[in-house]
């Protein structure tokens, strides 16, 4: 399956980039984590860091299968990976391991996977397939329906758990994809204002109590400042303490004296920006930047719209994800257990997105094979 | 296994459109956000800086010492003594009334004190710890520590606490502090005051708080995000330092002397007792008086109340704020005035024959018989008041209130002591402005020549005046602090300069010194019982009705209507070095305060010459006249 030859064909630039932002991350979640003298039997690494240096490892192992296989296979067999990705969402619902309020995670013994991360991906394969496979590409309303369904499957069992966050993700992978696929934008437009339409009905319904004041926090975050709002004043603090040039690797008060909450994870960006600065801001939003247009560069030169429109799925979802994530880490957006792919703490997180990325340098790779 | 379609032309076209659209989107969106950081990170770099420290900073303030308060010769009078507070950091705990409740349980203290403590400084910052028990006994601080899990955010501090002398001595003198009030902090003298704070609220505390206070130290401590300290950020933390110290002019023994003569009186009132050659208070009192402790302390609230209430009033300064009719030790501000004025001379007698008819009204002398022909020397040493009402009558009551007033009499002395209040001569000018009927009738002059009428002076203000006579006309401003430690050891501290230097001439102002020789040392004068041999020893008794005599006859006897004695005093006649005034509220008879004087002298002298100190006097020792001779209804009578 492998051929010699297309090793010359992979996109090192991408890949290099990808590894630096995981290195990166590394290094925030290596200071945030890190046990201080202070603490006896401190000053050395914490466990985390440990945790997501063998979760890198494993997610570029997960990125060479996923580079070495090649993307047509996997995606003639995405109805099977589907299946088998709803049939661990459900387990996850009978049997997973609740920590913190939901059901995320399903216990390996060694460490608990969450195969909500996987769902992206596997989610931009089975549509990429359909609607490359599709003539007529997406131009009506049935094909929407019926992507519809391929989304609101995992969605639903993702929302349940719950995990609103990592569901909300699965969005812009189908809008991606359908609008690659030749969706009008009109068609975008109406399910948009449906959707406004449908959040009022929403907010009464479906939003849990956590949920609504998450976004009542958000409009006024003075409001309860010591409570959800917290984070957001917090964060904004973080950022804006940092400056031009930062306070210096492992010298972040906020992230250090643990003011700002979930620093390793959900706020790994702001301690980013507390201690390299803007600068150090401006440099890391021009890699995702890069690799986010590298992996569009990879869409273009696809061989075929499924390649095309994997790409394009999956980048999708990760633009919006980084995009989302880096607004909240300035307290400018709802505080939503959205992880920052490729730096924040999470093996399940790393290993998918390491994957994701193997499937994009795949598409490139292969774009003179027959 | 290639099922998958290949791109056609036109389809390509479509994709390689809608990438760009979105390439250009997500260009978009980061450039957003780097705008947004900018904003942040560049633009409001100040203002979240703050922030951060603000949040990871905790300034914590080290109580200063208050400075040490000294007497003339070094001896401590006030210092300070480490005692425990208990206070609460309202971060640290969740539930402050939780919190609250199981404190008072433990310690006995009375929630709902602690709960307004809390609420009045709600508006600190919560990491500022608030003292809820001042002066912890050390059961209190077992109990509460061996509870420990039960109080989070309760905290011990150990802090500096005044300590006074025991029995209140000189409790008016170095005043009280406490907590510094909400309507001070309002205040510009208190501007740089951080609530909590301990200030002077009285006396010499208040008076020279800003040398006493010291300067707060600081510790800055870095907490985490539970307000844990984790560590101390050496370069911003610095130690307390310790308040002036203060050398007064007070001597210890006299002042100890002059509390001892009101404990053997058994009388309220005040005495000041200072150098006449340069103002130096030596001795400074008035009773009753109030523990300065308790308020070191944190007094609580019946206590305050039990104070505030007292009828006798012991939280206020007589010496500084009580006004009184000075009597006959009034006289020899009208003798004066007379000799001043060329009204008389030294010789001009009077023949007293117990009473004398003035605008158609009879004013009598306090001696029945009178004193038949009389000169001032021994009008004085007599304090016969047919010769003052007489001399008044001459003189009239502008040219007396012109020599009392150049004497210190009805004006201010200016001691380094807050709220002194001013005392009353009256004048035609004064009563034109002040009263209703505006006209001033010859008649009142006479009432006015024997310290009567509408005269009112305070203790410190009589005791200007007798330095004052003492000192040949120097009327000096009475001060408190000689020396004044700034870091470099005691330092003397210039001494204010006179109020004024009254024009006399030496002959008249002596024949007045006479008659107050004699008042002493004559055998037939009002107060032999302050003689001490040797040492021509000066002074002067005033008696001063509380309530006319036929208010008096109407009303039933009552122990708050007795008449005022007062004397005061200066010694030697030549060269005076000491000059004082006692005053005994509702004492009956002058010769009592001279008794109480008489203590004060020979300490005084016992000391200077290295002789051991006369022992406290007994009631006895004190020889007081208590009859309330008072049985004569009828005219106004002046005192003796």
């Amino acid at each position: 399956m492998f051929e010699r030859r297309l090793f010359f064909h992979v996109d090192w630039l991408l890949l290099s980039a990808v590894l630096l932002l995981a290195g990166i991350g590394l290094t925030m979640i290596y200071s945030t984590t890190y046990v201080g003298a202070h603490v006896p039997g401190g000053g050395h690494a914490g466990p985390r860091f440990w945790v997501q240096l063998y979760a890198t490892g494993l997610g570029f192992l997960a990125l060479l299968i996923f580079l070495a296989l090649d993307y047509r296979f996997l995606a003639e067999h995405s109805l099977f990976l589907f299946c088998a990705l709803v049939a661990l969402l459900i387990y996850v619902l009978v049997g997973g391991v609740r920590a913190g309020g939901s059901t995320r995670w399903i216990s390996l013994g060694v460490f608990n996977l969450q195969p909500s991360e996987f769902a992206r991906p596997t989610l931009a394969l089975i549509l990429a397939m359909y609607f490359g496979e599709n003539r007529r590409g997406a131009r009506n309303y049935a094909d929407l329906v019926v992507a519809a369904l391929f989304f609101f499957v995992p969605f639903v069992l993702i929302a349940k758990q719950p995990d609103l966050g990592t569901a909300v993700t699965l969005i812009p992978v189908c809008f991606g994809i359908a609008y690659l696929a030749g969706l009008r934008l009109r068609l975008i437009a109406v399910v948009a204002i449906a959707a406004l339409l449908l959040a009022p009905v929403a907010w009464k319904v479906a939003l849990k109590d956590y949920q609504k004041s998450r976004i009542n926090t958000f409009l006024d975050p003075e409001k309860d400042s010591r409570g959800a709002g917290y984070q957001q004043i917090q964060a904004r603090i973080t950022v804006g303490s940092g400056g031009l040039k930062g306070k210096g690797f492992m010298e972040g008060t906020q992230g250090q004296y643990k003011f700002l909450p979930v620093a390793d994870n959900d706020f790994i960006f702001s301690v980013l920006a507390e201690e390299q600065g803007f600068i150090g801001v401006l440099v890391t939003l021009g890699l995702y930047l890069f690799v986010i247009f590298r992996a569009l560069e990879a869409a273009r030169l696809a061989k075929d719209r499924i390649g095309a429109y994997l790409v394009g799925g999956i980048i999708s979802g990760f633009a919006f994800q980084v995009i989302y994530n880096v607004t909240m880490s300035a307290g400018l957006a709802p505080v939503k257990g959205l992880t920052l792919p490729l730096m924040s703490y999470g093996g399940s997180s790393m290993i998918a997105t390491l994957a994701a990325f193997g499937l994009i340098l795949n598409v490139r790779m292969r774009r003179f094979t027959n | 296994m290639s099922t998958s379609t290949p791109l056609m032309p036109d389809d390509r076209r479509s994709l390689m459109l809608r990438l760009t659209f979105m390439q250009y989107f997500v260009a978009l969106l980061f450039g957003a956000l780097a705008i947004g950081f900018w904003i942040f990170q560049v633009a409001q770099y100040d203002k979240f800086r703050d922030m951060a420290e603000e949040n990871h900073l905790r300034r914590l303030p080290l109580p200063a010492p208050r400075g040490v308060l000294l007497d003339r010769s070094g001896k401590v009078l006030v210092q300070n003594q480490n005692t425990f507070n208990i206070a609460l950091v309202r971060e640290q705990t969740k539930n402050i009334d939780q919190t609250l409740r199981a404190l008072a349980r433990a310690t006995g203290a009375d929630e709902a004190q602690l709960r307004e403590i809390v609420n009045r400084r709600r508006r600190d910052p919560s990491y500022r710890p608030i003292v809820l028990i001042e002066n912890a006994s050390l059961e209190q601080v077992i109990a509460a520590t061996s509870r420990r899990l039960e109080l989070p955010g309760i905290i011990y501090q150990e802090v500096p606490t005044r300590r006074y002398p025991t029995s209140a001595m000189a409790a008016h003198l170095f005043g009280y502090v406490s907590e510094v009030t909400e309507t001070q902090l309002k205040q510009a003298d208190y501007k740089d005051v951080e609530s909590g704070a301990i200030i002077g609220q009285a006396g010499v505390e208040q008076a020279y708080n800003r040398r006493l206070m010291g300067t707060e130290g600081n510790k800055a401590v870095i907490v985490n995000s539970l307000g844990r300290e984790i560590d101390v950020v050496k370069s911003l933390s610095y130690d307390p330092k310790e308040g002036q110290r203060l050398q007064l002019t007070i001597d210890a023994d006299v002042q100890q002397a002059a509390e001892d003569g009101f404990f053997a009186s058994g009388f309220n009132g005040a005495a000041v007792v200072l150098d006449p050659r340069n103002g130096e208070v030596l001795a400074f009192t008035s009773h009753p008086a109030y523990d300065p402790n308790a308020f070191a302390a944190g007094i609580d609230r019946a206590a305050w109340n039990a104070l505030n209430t007292d009828e006798l009033k012991p939280l206020s300064n007589r010496a500084l704020q009580g006004r009184y009719s000075p009597g006959s030790v009034f006289k020899m501000a009208v003798g004066l005035a007379g000799l001043e004025e060329k009204v008389i001379t030294p010789e001009f007698r009077v023949f007293c024959q117990g009473g004398q008819s003035f605008y158609g009204r009879y004013f009598k002398c306090w001696k029945p018989g009178g004193h038949g022909s009389i000169d001032l020397r021994h009008a004085i040493e007599q304090s016969c008041d047919v010769y003052f009402y007489t001399v008044g009558n001459m003189l009239g009551v502008d040219r007396i209130h012109k020599w009392a007033t150049l004497f210190g009499l009805g004006v201010k002395s200016g001691i380094d002591l807050p709220n002194e209040v001013q005392g009353l001569v009256p004048s035609t000018e004064w009563k034109a402005a002040n009263t209703k009927e505006k006209k001033w009738y010859a008649g009142e002059t006479i009432s006015v020549s024997i310290g009567q009428g509408q005269v009112s002076v305070t203790p410190i203000s009589l005791a200007v005046y007798t330095a004052t006579l003492a000192n040949g006309g120097t009327r000096i401003t009475p001060h408190l602090v000689k020396a004044v430690d700034e870091g470099q050891g005691l330092k003397a501290m210039p001494a204010p300069p006179p109020q004024s230097q009254v024009e006399v001439t030496a002959e008249k102002l002596q024949a007045i010194r006479d008659g107050m020789w004699l008042v002493v040392n004559g055998g037939s004068g009002t107060a032999a019982r302050a003689r001490i041999e040797g040492k021509d020893v000066c002074g002067k008794t005033g008696t001063a009705q509380v309530i006319s005599n036929q208010g008096r006859t109407a009303a039933r006897t009552t122990k708050n209507l007795r008449d005022h004695g007062w004397f005061t005093f200066f010694a030697p006649r030549d060269n005076p070095e000491i000059a004082g005034v006692v005053f005994l509220e509702h004492g009956i008879h002058s010769a009592n305060a001279a008794s109480v004087a008489k203590h004060i002298l020979e300490t005084y002298f016992a000391k200077k010459e290295g002789r051991p100190l006369p022992h406290a006097p007994t009631r006895e020792d004190m020889r007081l006249d208590l009859r309330d001779s008072f049985a004569r209804p009828g005219a106004p009578v002046g005192g003796n």
